[in-house]
């Protein structure tokens, strides 16, 4: 009796303990999924409800017929092919400059990370006229470039301008999660392989290539999904055959009041990125067991 | 001999691109602070003359910016406010309780930060339009407030992780109650975190640009809406001298950042020292 006494006796103050960490938890995660219901998934919700509306509410699915007909089609296709253009060169020159800054002495690293980080906290509208100030026709590069035949070049209201742009927007993303990647590659693989007279070239293809590609390909996923939903650099730094969808968006609500293309639209928008993200997912857990294999 | 000569020469092919490379990134900054003083505020660069005119301008009569600015200003710091109410209960659920479906919690958190602006902002107009709030600032705070408490959520979440329980522990064995270790002991410590959180949501919400289009009407303009503005329709060369300074402001925010970070670093070692001092290992690891 005693016994079980004993043993039974800490058990309700525990569950007690522990249900009341779970009241606390409840209570205080109340806020945050409440206003998030709310203002954030409430509006997804009716957003795609309008979508699917016809004027006389009925259900339709013409508003996404049309998104994907016409100058709607190629409006999406400018998205994705400048949203590609742009992961690619953020991927490239995040590549090479998380590559150099890994390389670097902690000191000269960290000055170098505060370049990389610093922009990303201005905000892009100043950045963007930052660039339409030095790619004009007077402006900075075209007065270094002056020698050049062909001169002045033609940098801004043309793809060249809006690319030039959203990569310097995606680059500090690139670089932090490839810097991240590279600093955590085990050294000892690379000097393993040299030790058993792997050239320079050959550990970098079959030893380090493999490791960072996973980081490589979510990192470009990831700038490619932040691209798609561009309208501030497009808008302001390309010309008419570079609007993209953001754009299309926004003057549907705000010119020609016809919310429902816009929301189908915005889904069709929504759900690329989530492909994406889906993507991005495969990637990092493929990631993840390459790197234990590689370990063991 | 030969391998020490390619890396050498590599070595400096690599320091060159990744030179270009920060120049690309930081050059678009630099020319719009050298710009804002130039005399031929369009596009020519470097400048001729000096002058501080697009400074003055900005104040002048008839000017929009100073209303701009306080709407921006406004609406900043009532998203701050409401950011750091669901940070801070947030955080609390996400690290020191248990939660059912934390997960599902913490994806919804995550949720505003990777969809794209375009379609939270249009949602929001869906939602603010029909009740007739557009051009509110109240509207506009709820509306920044989606984006900027996930990132308050994420910051102080990395704050609270940073804070040994084991301090508030002790004080509860040493008869604290629960309000005098959160005012004592959590609190103090959680401090720098939470400066950190409202100087992030501030600047989230100042420089938001899709939200703050979307709801605004005629008369309530927020400052990016502005400066877009009158990069597109209005030729106003002041917007130089605004650029600049809301460049300014976002270093000086950081730079507030990093000397909170700096001051706040030195807080719980020394709540700590006594047990280092008596020797006790330490199964946090590198918590001082």
């Amino acid at each position: 009796m005693a016994a079980t006494l004993t043993a039974t006796a800490p058990a309700p103050p525990r569950k007690l303990l522990a249900s009341r960490r779970t009241r606390v938890g409840i209570l205080y995660a109340l806020p945050v999924v409440v206003y998030l219901l709310v203002l954030f998934v409430y509006p997804i919700f009716s957003t795609l409800f309008l979508s699917l509306k016809d004027t006389d509410g009925a259900l339709t699915l013409h508003w996404y017929a049309d998104a994907l007909t016409g100058v709607n089609l190629s409006v999406l296709f400018t998205t994705l092919r400048i949203s590609a253009e742009t992961a690619v060169l953020s991927l490239v020159f995040g590549f090479v400059l998380a590559n150099a800054i890994s390389r670097l002495k902690p000191l000269w690293a960290g000055v170098a990370m505060l370049i990389v980080v610093v922009p990303h906290f201005i905000s892009a509208l100043v950045r963007t006229y930052g660039w339409i100030i030095m790619l004009g026709d007077k402006g900075l590069v075209n007065e270094t470039m002056a020698w050049a035949p062909g001169a002045p070049f033609q940098l801004l209201y043309n793809e060249l301008g809006v690319v030039i742009g959203t990569t310097s927007m995606m680059l500090p993303y690139t670089v932090l999660l490839l810097y991240g990647v590279m600093r955590g590659v085990d050294r000892r693989l690379l000097a393993a392989a040299a030790s058993m007279g792997a050239g320079r070239v050959t550990i970098f293809r079959r030893i380090y290539l493999p490791l960072v590609a996973p980081g490589l390909a979510s990192a470009g996923l990831l700038s490619f999904i932040l691209s798609l939903g561009y309208y501030i650099t497009p808008a302001l730094m390309g010309g008419p055959n570079q609007t993209m969808i953001a754009t299309l968006i926004n003057q549907q609500v705000m010119k020609e009041n016809q919310w429902n293309g816009a929301a189908a639209q915005g889904v069709i928008l929504l759900l690329i990125t989530f492909a994406g993200l889906l993507l991005v997912k495969l990637v990092t857990s493929l990631g993840a067991s390459r790197r234990k294999r590689s370990a063991s | 001999m030969m391998e020490l000569r390619s890396t050498l020469a590599g070595r400096i092919v690599l320091t060159a691109v990744a030179t270009m490379i920060l120049l690309f990134l930081a050059l678009p900054i630099v020319v719009i602070l050298v710009t804002s003083f130039s005399d031929n505020a369009f596009a020519a660069f470097p400048p001729d003359t000096w002058t501080l005119n697009w400074y003055k301008a900005l104040f002048a009569d008839g000017s929009k910016w100073p209303a701009a600015l306080s709407l921006s200003a406004l609406v900043a710091a009532l998203s701050t406010v409401f950011s750091l109410i669901i940070g801070v209960t947030a955080a609390t659920a996400l690290v020191r309780s248990e939660l059912p479906l934390r997960s599902a919690v913490f994806a919804l958190v995550l949720g505003p930060l990777v969809i794209p602006q375009i379609v939270t902002a249009l949602g929001l107009f869906l939602l603010f339009e029909p009740a007739a709030m557009l051009g509110s600032p109240i509207a506009i705070a709820l509306g920044h407030t989606v984006l900027a408490a996930p990132i308050a959520v994420l910051i102080l979440i990395a704050t609270l992780r940073g804070i040994d329980e084991r301090l508030e522990d002790a004080a509860a064995s040493m008869g604290a109650g629960r309000l005098t270790i959160a005012r004592r002991i959590t609190f103090p410590l959680a401090a720098p975190g939470m400066i950190a959180a409202a100087i992030f949501s501030f600047i989230t919400s100042f420089d938001e640009f899709y939200i703050s289009q979307f709801l605004s009407s005629v008369d309530t303009v927020t400052l990016p809406v502005q400066v877009y503005n009158s990069l597109t329709f209005e030729i106003d060369p002041s917007v130089t001298a605004i650029s600049a300074i809301l460049i300014a402001f976002a270093i000086l925010a950081l730079g507030l950042v990093a000397l909170v970070r700096w001051l706040g670093s030195g807080r719980q070692g020394s709540l700590l020292s006594v047990e280092n001092t008596a020797g006790v290992a330490n199964p946090g690891g590198e918590t001082v």
